[in-house]
């Protein structure tokens, strides 16, 4: 991680040539960057070779790398320049929603950052070897500038491919619970796949959430496409229809499969108890009675 | 910042103003290494008083060089204070004088209480002490002296210092503890060891004994606090409420969602219930727990205790009204429930909720 | 009768009483709510009783409690009654707690409950327009 142009060679700032230089310190930095904007392109290139090398990046093409270096390398002269780090971050975002989604990992957004750093500090060097105090001065400025741009740039990497992460979860989530408003007053929760407890957790947010958004009264929560469930997760399935019931929605449970059914009995849930019918079509059916809309089937009286 | 005569004037000491225009310099060195703005002016400030003190020896063109070197030699004495404060914290009593001069009887009890305390150490706890404290041997003299290692010396020291913390109190207080179980939790709490406060179940013993609830206060301000912990105090019926609103806010602050925050709330309200409803006095301590991320709820009081505690805890599940303590229901609503119980002393009920299960 | 702010508050709207608790009650401050509540529904002959709860942020054995003996009292006087605003999280909690609550009539909200007490009871909603 560390550069290597950190070697011995810095420390000797007490000793050598007493004549050291006499520039005024608030000009070093102006130096510098006028230093790397001279030599931008064989600098660029520079690096560019050093990412092939480490094998980074290796999802972008030619155009894209030399289009990505060359901003990136303009926005690093410009943080140490103006010291502000508001555009180099805006940009690393903008740069990091753009590769994420191509897999690029947080280690090469961080290793050619550092790669970038030494290809300059070693530009430095090069040009200050002769003058040690000048040196120990021009690295003094560029050292901590430098672990701040990188830092900068790790940081949103790491928060956008985060954001992005947390968002995909939150859609796949939401997709593998869906709550359907097929009329006023209706929801159908139809499930497919493996019921676990991340998602059995979920079902429970989703259904109780949209009772109240959409100011449900029946809920007809499908399980035909659920292979099995464990007891943990029926438990807590009878658990979100009593919450329902509780927030005046009653839940009518459709496909429920044999297997399901012995687990249910199991834990000891009354079946009796809880409204089950066969398949779905039964199910809304029977919703569309208790909403009290127009019967469609002769024996469908209203409760008494 | 007008660059200053690099020549510097024809006597041998540097201008102010030679001294001055280091200052952008110096900053920038002790800024590469301590991010904190205050500390970092102090630095700043010192290392010039340095260059100031040794300009005289300083060759002309070398002003700058020698305050790149002190700044850095100052930040690098800065971390080994900062090293050696850690390494000393345990220190107590302060053994600096006081020094207002109304204080002199204060300050004739302080050390007679000191003596006492020291008094009552053993001899070889003492001379280690007083070697280690006075005279400054550090560990590893005091280990080769003791055929020893410089740890297990520095570790003795730890205990010694925790017993003549807690003995300097009870001789400054003039009080002999009430009961057995004193000694042992004001030695733990005086340690900071936690592990053995809660083997002796300290937390308990402060309830209960008011001497140690006393002379625990300056004992526990010592070293970092967690400001982790928050303690409800539980008397009344709106302790209830303060209690689980507390719960809410240290686990929202843990990131639990909004369901979990429902639920340790709840599971809160039922267990402080009971130090209300059964006991005299009580309270819940609330602790947000990393690695794994979670929170612990503590709810301990002073009572008539529960004689079977299985029972207490089995209803049947469906069923609340079992035995009406809201002990079964909060055991549901959280990952891990204990309760210790003990008739005719009271009860103490540990629950904690994981981050990110079920 | 009470001090500072109202905590909870009870209307009366025709043959039913709505009775809306304002903030988080501890068990004094919901016994007292039992209390007057019962009180009312006896002198001003409801036949129904609304009790919205949106207000609670923890529903815990004790409340649930009191809801049920309100509701118990209230169907010895010949009133019906009906809990609500149960949040979400809060109606899954209570479920979780393994509160029986078998006995309480539970709808979405005050504008639901309404329209339950008047299928059930034929109370007129409100005074009569």
């Amino acid at each position: 991680m560390t550069g290597t142009q950190d070697d011995g060679s810095r420390t000797g700032a007490r000793t050598e040539e007493p004549r050291t230089t006499g520039s005024d310190d608030e000009a070093l930095l102006p130096e510098l960057v006028a230093h790397l904007r001279e030599h931008r392109t064989k600098l660029r290139q520079q690096w560019v070779s050093r990412i092939r090398e480490e094998n980074l990046l290796q999802a972008m093409t030619s155009q894209e790398m030399a289009a990505e270096t060359t901003s990136v390398y303009d926005n690093y002269v410009e943080v140490l320049e103006t010291g502000s780090v508001a555009a180099l971050q805006q940009y690393a975002r903008d740069l990091s929603e753009r590769i994420i989604p191509r897999g690029v990992e947080t280690h090469e957004v961080v290793g050619i950052v550092l790669l970038l750093r030494d290809v300059l500090a070693r530009s430095l060097f090069e040009k200050y070897q002769r003058d040690f105090g000048m040196l120990n001065r021009v690295l003094d400025a560029y050292e901590p500038a430098a672990n701040r741009i990188a830092n900068t740039v790790a940081v949103s990497f790491v928060d956008e491919r985060e954001r992005v992460i947390r968002q995909q979860q939150d859609s796949i989530r939401e997709l593998s619970t869906p709550v359907l408003p097929v009329r006023e007053r209706l929801l159908i929760l139809p499930i497919i796949g493996v019921l676990d407890s991340e998602r059995a957790r979920q079902l429970t947010v989703q259904l109780l959430g949209g009772i109240r958004t959409h100011r449900a009264k029946v809920v007809v929560i499908d399980i035909t496409g659920v292979p099995g469930m464990d007891e943990t997760v029926a438990n807590h399935l009878v658990q979100t229809v009593d919450a329902s019931r509780l927030m005046g929605a009653s839940v009518i449970i459709t496909g429920l499969s044999p297997d399901i059914a012995q687990t249910l009995v199991t834990i000891g849930v009354d079946l009796s108890k809880m409204a089950t019918i066969g398949d779905l079509q039964g199910g809304l059916e029977e919703a569309e009675r208790m909403l009290g809309y127009a019967p469609s089937r002769p024996e469908g009286a209203p409760a008494p | 910042m007008a660059a200053a005569g690099r020549a510097g004037p024809a006597g041998d000491r540097p201008s102010p103003a030679e001294i001055t225009a280091l200052i952008p310099l110096v900053r920038r060195v002790v800024a590469a290494r301590v991010p904190d703005r205050a500390t970092a002016d102090d630095l700043v400030q010192e290392t010039l008083a340095r260059v100031l003190a040794a300009s005289a020896r300083v060759e002309p063109g070398m002003l700058e060089p020698y305050a790149i070197v002190t700044a850095r030699n100052v930040v690098a004495s800065l971390w080994r204070d900062q090293d050696r404060q850690r390494r000393h914290q345990h220190r107590v009593v302060d053994l600096r004088p006081p020094e207002a001069p109304d204080e002199d009887v204060l300050v004739q009890e302080d050390r007679e209480a000191v003596t006492a305390a020291l008094a009552r150490l053993t001899d070889r706890e003492r001379a280690t002490l007083l070697a280690h404290e006075v005279a400054g041997q550090d560990t590893r003299s005091l280990a080769a002296e003791l055929g020893s290692t410089a740890g297990a010396v520095a570790a003795q020291l730890n205990r010694t210092r925790a017993r003549l913390r807690v003995e300097y109190l009870l001789a400054l207080e003039n009080a002999e503890p009430p009961t057995d179980r004193c000694r042992p939790v004001l030695l733990a709490l005086s340690s900071g060891d936690r592990r053995r406060q809660r083997e002796v179940d300290a937390a308990r013993h402060l309830l209960e004994c008011d001497v140690c609830a006393r002379l625990s206060e300056p004992l526990m301000g010592r070293g970092r606090t967690r400001d982790a912990d928050v303690r409800v105090p539980v008397q009344s019926d709106a302790d209830v409420v303060a209690a689980r609103s507390a719960a809410r806010e240290v686990a929202a602050g843990v990131g639990f969602p909004p369901t979990d925050l429902t639920a340790i709330a709840t599971a809160v309200s039922e267990v402080t219930r009971n130090i209300v409803k059964f006991a005299d006095s009580g309270e819940v301590v609330i602790e947000a727990v990393e690695e794994p991320r979670g929170i612990r709820i503590v709810a301990r009081d002073v009572g008539p205790g529960i004689p079977d505690v299985d029972r207490a805890l089995d209803d049947g599940y469906s069923t609340y009204d079992g035995l009406g303590l809201g002990l079964p229901g909060a055991r549901r609503l959280m990952d891990e429930f204990a309760i210790v119980s003990e008739v005719g002393r009271g009860t103490t009920v540990t629950m904690t909720k994981w981050w990110g299960e079920r | 009768m009470t001090s500072g702010p109202r905590l909870f508050s009870i209307l009366r709207q025709g043959a039913i009483l709505i009775a809306s608790i304002h903030t988080a009650l501890d068990d004094t401050q919901l016994e007292r709510f039992r209390a007057d509540l019962i009180d009312r529904i006896g002198h001003d002959r409801a036949k129904g009783v609304i009790i919205d709860v949106a207000a609670l942020d923890v529903i815990d054995s004790f409340a649930t409690r009191t809801l049920r003996g309100v509701a118990d009292m209230a169907r010895l006087r010949g009133a019906r009654t009906v809990i609500v605003g149960i949040q979400p999280d809060v109606a899954f909690v209570i479920v979780q707690l393994g509160m029986d609550t078998g006995s309480l009539v539970t709808a979405l909200d005050l504008e639901e409950g309404l329209a339950h007490l008047a299928a059930v009871t034929g109370a007129p909603i409100g005074p009569g327009r």
